[in-house]
């Protein structure tokens, strides 16, 4: 899965057209929207850190995230000299109020370039060589306690500089400027889809594992046995039918042991 | 090749830094206070980040030599290794580093002054006998020498310290700074191998046993001593045909007065890391070996760690003097 935060609606307008969201109704504390084949979510955090490190919250807990699931801010953010409607995705974050620092891990050819974002208590217009936001900081560092460090990111477009600063800046030019990037997005989501794939098939259960798990009982030690055994019979025997080996068998415990020979009085060649 | 690289600020202005630095100047640079924040954080992944890893240039503040195991010597009674890198372009799948860091980023420590002169202090301690220096467990002694200029920084220090002697543990062909300069006798080029079918099935992105016999040769031919590691030996089916295979082709070629030492050792992991391993790459075949657990450690059953030690030990005696030769007695 896929999972967008924008802090605001004007952000997450172009996005929600664009993959063709539709609002989840029984979740009331924040607006979650998803794709119809439920691939694609996206969130309105609000504005600030604490409204942002809820609303990851909430989302992990409302729609059930995995190691595998793609984790991205969108938004717009203020810099010294970039240029309104650049894209930038941040390859580190720094929470001004105590410095704490993260460094988003950028191991793909990014489809823009990347730069440090400093996340803000306050709006300000002192600018810097940095992008500014408001909840960078605070999304990054609560999606890494749920995902994988390598498919959480922040993706920021420049609304505001120093020629032109926050009070040029109204719902409909963010609109537009997400807009005009939205291939950018889709681009980095192309990058970070293998990742995610890989990360899935390392995290998934072995073929047949559901099956023994309704078939047989087994404690939460055998069922990572099991896990590790189903493994080992498809790339020492994948040609011979683990379903018939054990069909006799009475328990779980039963079912171990009858892998375990097996796999065990196998030849075992390392290579083709 | 690289293109992030992480700087801390303590080490931003070092002449290896800018050197380094400027052959890459397309890389995006970041700057950080300590490689920890970047290395040591939780929730990466090594699989993920070995597709494009970084590179960290730091500074090591302590521990810049620490003592090794006894098992590991080779011939001498004092014995400390050293890191100036962590991790490798190589991408072995029975590699510790895999269960050890969190992170599959190249750490580079620059401050390569600071090592010899810890070294320095280890001479001192041991009133001038020999000691023996072994650089490679942390990462590739040579793979990014042509980046990190590792052996034209280390080897005048040990040419002017006979009583230390170097070992650099490699798999590398990189050994173009070794032949453009006069070889010394106090450094030994220890290169791994296992059989070719088991190299290309398990020692990812490493030059192939043809090349680095190739670079033995080279090596030889210069006036290089050098060093034979068959450590991890790995079991498959017909592993005695394929190790015979492997020694028939080394020991045909090498020229046996320039072969310093041949160590000897079976694939063994501590448990803690073996776990990761396999949870990093469930689907690979090295893990569904025949394995079991002996002092929170994972490796062959005795039977055939013992069956290939003695196996493998008969032949290389054959061939060099049993004071060359130096077997790890580790249980698994
Ligand atoms: S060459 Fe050595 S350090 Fe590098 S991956 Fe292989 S085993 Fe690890």
């Amino acid at each position: 899965m896929i999972h967008l935060f924008c802090a605001l609606p004007c952000e997450a307008e172009p996005l929600i057209q664009h993959f063709k969201l539709s609002a989840i109704k029984e979740f009331d504390l924040f607006r979650i929207y998803q794709s119809k084949d439920k691939e694609i979510s996206l969130t309105t955090t609000g504005i600030g850190k604490l409204n942002t490190a809820a609303a990851v919250c909430f989302q992990h807990a409302c729609l059930k995230t995995s190691a595998s699931d793609i984790w991205l801010n969108i938004g717009v953010a203020g810099h010294a000299n970039l240029a309104l409607g650049e894209a930038r995705l941040v390859n580190k974050i720094t929470d001004e109020h105590d410095n704490a620092t993260w460094y988003p891990q950028i191991i793909f050819n990014s489809p823009c370039k990347s730069t440090h974002l400093i996340t803000l208590d306050k709006p300000s217009t002192d600018y810097q060589d940095a992008l500014y936001d408001m909840e960078a900081s605070a999304f990054y560092q609560m999606a890494i306690r749920l995902g994988t460090a390598e498919l959480i990111h922040c993706l920021k477009i420049i609304s505001d500089n120093t020629a032109q600063n926050t009070a040029t800046v109204n719902a409909d030019k963010v609109k537009k400027m997400i807009s005009a990037q939205v291939q950018t997005i889709e681009k980095l989501i192309d990058c970070l889809k293998p990742l995610s794939a890989e990360i899935h098939s390392i995290t998934c259960k072995p073929a047949h594992y559901q099956h023994f798990i309704e078939e047989w009982h087994f404690t939460k030690s055998e069922s990572i046995q099991l896990s590790r055994l189903l493994r080992q019979w498809a790339l020492r025997l994948p040609d011979e039918d683990v379903m018939q080996l054990v069909t006799n068998n009475k328990s779980g415990k039963a079912v171990l042991k009858t892998l375990r020979s097996t796999i065990n009085n196998s030849e075992f060649i390392i290579h083709d | 090749m690289i293109s992030t690289i992480y700087i801390e600020e303590e080490i931003a202005n070092h002449p290896r830094t800018l050197a380094i630095l400027k052959r890459f100047p397309d890389a995006t640079k970041i700057s950080c206070q300590r490689y920890g924040e970047i290395f040591n954080r939780k929730s990466q992944n090594f699989r993920l980040q070995k597709k494009q890893p970084a590179l960290i240039l730091a500074k090591k503040h302590k521990g810049l030599a620490l003592p090794t195991p006894k098992q590991y010597a080779i011939g001498a009674e004092y014995n400390y290794y050293f890191s100036h890198m962590l991790n490798c372009l190589y991408d072995c799948r029975y590699c510790f580093l895999q269960g050890m860091f969190q992170s599959a980023h190249y750490i580079l420590f620059v401050n390569y002054e600071d090592f010899t002169e810890e070294m320095t202090s280890i001479l001192n301690q041991h009133n001038n006998e020999p000691v023996h220096f072994f650089s490679g467990y942390d990462c590739d002694s040579l793979a990014l020498d042509p980046v990190t200029g590792f052996t034209s920084a280390f080897l005048p220090f040990f040419e002017s310290n006979p009583q230390a002697l170097l070992e650099l543990r490699t798999k590398s062909t990189q050994i173009r700074s070794l032949l453009k300069r006069e070889p010394i006798k106090n450094c030994v080029i220890a290169f791994s191998f296992t059989p070719d079918k088991i190299a290309r099935t398990l020692e990812h992105k490493a030059p192939d046993i043809n090349k680095r016999l190739q670079s033995i040769l080279d090596l030889q031919e210069a006036g290089w001593q050098i060093g034979l590691r068959f450590d991890p030996l790995i079991y498959t089916k017909d592993f005695a045909i394929e190790y015979s295979e492997l020694f028939k082709k080394i020991f045909s070629k090498i020229n046996p007065q320039l072969t310093h030492s041949i160590s000897l050792g079976a694939f063994r992991l501590p448990k803690d890391y073996f776990r990761k391993l396999e949870k990093l790459y469930p689907d690979d075949i090295l893990f569904s070996s025949p394995l079991a657990e002996e002092d929170n450690n994972i490796g062959y059953p005795s039977e055939i760690r013992n069956d290939m030690l003695e196996f493998c030990t008969n032949i290389i005696t054959q061939h060099i003097p049993a004071e060359k030769f130096f077997p790890c007695h580790e249980t698994v």
